[in-house]
């Protein structure tokens, strides 16, 4: 997952993550690529399409 | 080094302060940590308030988080129709007051530190396990780490929820009922009412609303809320189209953006389990039709954090000793919420055009008092399928 930098931290990617692969922080995203299954979900949940696949 | 207390809060929004503060003021130990340098900002909120509630907990309303008190609502359709409402005529659960968050949340974490609680910002909670008397708590402060012993955590760490979950708890909410929310604080407005909240229905916001709250003559809160699943845009698309459409805002700028996500889904599966509580917006206690949550989560806090205290005292932290707060939390704030989800998922099923006809017959109805059974009777008339989704409804 590639974090784009307007990101603004909010966490809803965090929030909706089945997988708890997400940690944010107060200026920094966290994946845990161990723990993502690329199921896509925090992509569609960002308010300001932060979030892109790698593939 | 290690630090040791009886009750570690994590979060200090409004329901982890009002959590400490009524844990503290039993006289038990609470640390209380925020990952942000600033309490209360950036906020994630409309900031509406029900100026009742606010009273009802015994919080004296203070000009410096007051931006501005309100006098009514209008609901807007997607042709423009609009119902003006007042206090006089309709109850709402989040009106009254259009706070300052950024202040307001600071007051709210100085006065649980007045009655004894130790605060750390800039600190986080890396990770926990359990320990035999509560739980180990590792957290970092600028890159400084330590740990905190505690008896007992309480979770109002926000919408992510990960202090529960990293307890174990099912309290995720999945993202069918998490709103995608994106806000402006904007300058500029002009606003047909300006002592009005504002709802703007259909497909301006799938699955949610568009607000305009009032905080000042020119300024408002502008946003909206989508239920992605039902969306084909960004939640900030949508806005910055509501924005350029709306007469009230074509010619306003935003001064400040916000974004974050509500949970309208109700209340989690498990909001306590042995030497943990979970409170606020990570536990769901967030209106499912409004997704406002200012003062559930203060009412809620209250609860966490007596519970919690009367636990300490009594030397028993188990989920089984703690469950009464779920039952407090379930009859108070929680009480209307299944008749919410209710009627939000009535307005799920609307399109542009049933909107539109609603707003014209209650424009035309001219409505003294609006009561839960002429609402039902006045939606029937213009949808029947009214009466199969909330028909029993209250």
């Amino acid at each position: 997952m590639i974090i784009k930098d307007w990101c603004l931290y909010c966490g809803e990617c965090a929030g909706v993550c089945a997988f708890e692969a997400i940690t944010v922080h107060e200026v920094k995203i966290e994946i845990d690529d161990e723990k993502c299954t690329n199921c896509g979900v925090c992509i569609k949940a960002c308010p300001v399409n932060a979030l892109e696949s790698e593939d | 080094m290690t630090i040791k207390t009886d009750i570690l809060v994590v979060g200090a929004g409004p329901a982890g302060s009002s959590a400490a503060k009524h844990a503290a003021k039993h006289g038990v130990e609470v640390v209380m940590i925020d990952r942000k340098s600033e309490i209360g900002s950036p906020k994630r909120c409309a900031e509406g308030a029900s100026k009742e509630s606010l009273e009802e907990l015994g919080i004296k309303p203070n000009p410096r988080w007051i931006a501005r008190e309100l006098s009514g609502v209008r609901l807007v359709a997607p042709d423009q129709t609009s119902v003006w409402l007042d206090e006089n005529t309709i109850k709402l659960p989040e009106a009254g007051y259009v706070l300052e968050r950024k202040v307001f949340d600071k007051h709210m974490a100085m006065d649980a530190a007045r009655v004894g609680t130790k605060i750390m910002i800039r600190t986080e909670a890396v990770s926990l396990k359990r320990t035999d008397d509560g739980f180990s708590v590792e957290i970092e402060t600028m890159g400084k780490k330590d740990t905190i012993e505690t008896k007992m955590i309480i979770a109002a760490d926000g919408p992510e929820s990960r202090i529960g979950r990293m307890a174990g708890l099912k309290c995720n909410t999945p993202l069918e009922n998490m709103e995608s929310g994106i806000q402006y604080e904007m300058a500029g407005l002009e606003m047909e009412n300006n002592n009005c909240i504002q709802f703007y229905f259909g497909s301006v916001a799938p699955g949610g609303y568009a607000w305009i709250f009032p905080k000042g003559d020119d300024i408002a809160n502008v946003g909206l809320g989508i239920l992605t699943d039902k969306a084909d845009k960004t939640a900030k698309e949508y806005l910055d189209d509501f924005v350029k459409n709306c007469p009230e805002t074509k010619n306003a700028q935003a001064v400040e953006m916000n974004v974050g996500g509500v949970p309208v889904g109700g209340v989690v599966e498990e909001s306590v389990g042995d030497n943990i509580i979970v409170v606020g917006d990570a536990a769901g206690h967030t209106n499912p039709f409004t997704g406002g949550g200012i003062n559930s989560s203060l009412e809620s806090g209250v609860y966490a954090g007596t519970i919690a205290a009367g636990a300490i005292q009594e030397g028993d932290c188990s989920k089984f000793n703690l469950k009464d707060f779920e039952k407090l939390v379930n009859e108070g704030p929680a009480s209307q919420f299944e008749a919410y989800i209710k009627a939000k998922d009535y307005l799920l099923t609307l399109d542009d055009d049933e909107f539109n006809k609603i707003a014209e017959e209650f424009a035309k109805a001219d409505l003294d008092r609006i009561s839960p059974k002429t609402l039902i009777k006045l939606l029937i008339k213009v949808s029947p399928k009214a009466l199969l989704k909330l028909g029993k409804l209250f």
